[in-house]
């Protein structure tokens, strides 16, 4: 099991990698959305604002009502913040539970594509 | 639960439900239910073809309440057996699916080169067909997505068009239904056969269920499915008996063995004049677009995730740089579609495709209900929002049901209105039995090459979390 520290010093590098992916920033011009990410083994929670492809601020604890909402285990969420996991995978799986629109959801898993193609 | 800032409500989701099925092949379909039954009595056998689908429906739902997933289809067949054989049927699924739209441009372009000439009725169905294609394939594209909101008010539209046409078609044209119960038509097997075409009006019900991600209620979804399934039966039902009545006798015949059907055209022509005739072509556009938009969204998301699971070659999980769409999905697909309308433009067996979605869906239907048996038996713990009650009898009444309809579709022929065989059904089955080897063969032999590609580079790549490197 990941813990919370764990998982928030996974969040501050995703959030550098995907700020200063300037292919990533350019498809995600558009999109702007609250997440809640969801570690079902220890009940944490966490919340990232993404603010027109760029995420503006993250931090423990799930606040605001938010418009995608990906749960799984603190282990494969740490793995994913730190690009060693391909989202994929586990969300066929069914490892990974994610509620949003279709759209969003390729979104998401665009983002660790985008930044680490070969995961 | 956490609730999402945006969730879909119940009319969405019958809307969607509703919207993926309605589309301008439906008006033909409905004909050919018409005529191998008695036209007066079609309802019948939409209504026996609706209680069937419904039967589905309470399967498709409890599976959506176990994996309320857009991986759904993949999920469910994965867990009651096993990845590969998931991976077959999903990929055959989805695939010939697709194909549908070979039937739905030829008729809207028969439609639209009946209606407006433009150079000359060859050329014209050419160009409306591959305008048809483009212009979805463009809007897929450019990763523009339908609106809940816009959703609603296409299918409602829609529905509300044909069923006031349709009452007032019965009303101006009168409908004996005891003089029609009397015809040598009106047998108990024509009253199945028909029904086995009637699945078709229904295909794609089931799409729906990727929304269920969007929802709040995981029931939502399989009462959405209900509903829409309830919906379009009574829509189909006024509509086959509203259209059989408000068409000539000639008009029939000529429409059944027509390359250029459009007999809803005709409808709107004989009821209201030109007006009338310009209504039933926006309808079809619509029809048609919003069918074919919604079959290449989700199919090219699928298409997308097959290749990011290593299933696919990993240039279909290309994104677009400035629209975030699955370009290269988008126009592997949409390429597909071209083909398979140009096939069927040359070939005029428009039939052959709606015979071939008619046994598709009786096929996912049968693959669905065993999902919820052997899930049963495998988790019987799992948590289920939806259980179909009565305990096996419904799944096994499925089974029962699309394995004889799969079966009798399959034995028989296609004919037209004056009983002439247009082609024999197992040539349907042969096609059907070639794609499902192909895929078999693929999932067999290249998907392991990709796997192995694809573990081979996970081996060598550094972990990057601290501590696992």
């Amino acid at each position: 099991m990941a813990t919370s520290q764990e998982i928030l010093d996974a969040l501050a590098d995703y959030q550098v990698q995907c700020n200063d992916n300037k292919r990533l920033r350019r498809m995600q011009r558009d999109w702007s959305k609250l997440l809640h990410f969801v570690a079902d083994d220890t009940d944490d929670s966490f919340t990232m604002n993404v603010v027109k492809g760029e995420i503006v601020s993250f931090e423990a604890g799930a606040s605001g009502a938010p418009d995608i909402v990906v749960t799984t285990r603190s282990e494969f969420l740490c793995d994913m913040f730190w690009g060693d996991l391909n989202p994929s995978q586990k969300y066929l799986q069914g490892e990974i539970r994610v509620k949003a629109s279709q759209e969003d959801i390729m979104r998401l898993d665009a983002i660790t594509m985008i930044i680490w193609p070969d995961v | 639960m956490t609730q999402l800032r945006k969730v879909l409500k119940l009319r969405t989701v019958i809307s969607t439900s509703a919207g993926m099925a309605i589309a301008t092949s439906c008006y033909l379909a409905g004909l050919q239910i018409a005529t191998v039954l008695v036209g007066e009595l079609a309802w019948i056998s939409v209504m026996v073809a609706g209680f069937f689908c419904m039967l589905s429906a309470m399967c498709f739902s409890e599976l959506t309440a176990i994996y309320p997933s857009a991986a759904g289809i993949k999920l469910f067949i994965q867990h009651a057996f096993n990845e590969k054989l998931a991976i077959i049927i999903g990929m055959f699924y989805v695939v010939l699916g697709i194909s549908m739209v070979g039937a739905e441009s030829y008729l809207l372009s028969s439609v639209l080169t009946s209606t407006i000439p433009i150079v000359g009725p060859v050329f014209d169905r050419y160009l409306w067909l591959l305008l048809f294609v483009f212009f979805v394939a463009y809007i897929n594209y450019r990763g523009v997505v339908i609106t809940g909101i816009a959703q609603d008010i296409m299918t409602y539209v829609m529905i509300a068009f044909l069923i006031s046409v349709s009452v007032y078609s019965i009303w101006k044209n009168g409908v004996d239904i005891a003089a029609a119960a009397h015809s040598t038509r009106f047998t108990f097997s024509n009253v199945i056969q028909a029904a086995a075409v009637g699945v078709f009006l229904f295909v794609g019900y089931e799409w729906v269920a990727p929304l269920a991600e969007e929802t709040t209620d995981y029931k939502l979804i399989g009462r959405g499915m209900l509903w829409a399934i309830g919906v379009l039966t009574c829509t189909y039902s006024l509509f086959a008996v509203g259209m059989y009545v408000g068409l000539t006798e000639e008009q029939i015949k000529e429409q059944l063995s027509s390359d250029t059907p459009i007999p809803h055209i005709l409808l709107g022509r004989n009821l209201f004049g030109p007006v009338g005739a310009v209504l039933f072509v926006l309808m079809s556009i619509l029809a048609s677009v919003t069918s074919f938009n919604s079959g290449l969204l989700n199919t090219s998301r699928f298409s997308y995730a097959m290749a990011r699971d290593n299933v696919l070659p990993r240039v279909f999980s290309n994104l677009h740089p400035d629209h975030a769409s699955p370009w290269v999905s988008i126009l592997f697909l949409a390429g597909l579609s071209a083909v398979v309308s140009l096939l069927t433009l040359l070939t005029g067996q428009y039939f052959f495709l709606i015979m071939m979605a008619a046994a598709l869906e009786c096929f996912i239907y049968i693959v669905a209900a065993v999902c919820v048996i052997r899930l049963r038996r495998k988790f019987p713990d799992k948590e289920r929002s939806f259980k179909v009650p009565l305990g096996y009898a419904i799944p096994i009444v499925t089974i029962v049901v699309f394995t004889g309809l799969l079966i009798g579709l399959f034995c028989d022929a296609t004919r037209d209105y004056e009983g002439r065989i247009l082609f024999q059904n197992y040539w349907v089955a042969i096609a059907m039995g070639c794609f499902f080897l192909f895929t078999t063969a693929y999932t067999l032999a290249i998907v392991p090459i990709f796997k192995k590609k694809a573990q081979e580079r996970a081996s060598t790549r550094v972990k990057r979390r601290p501590g696992r490197a």
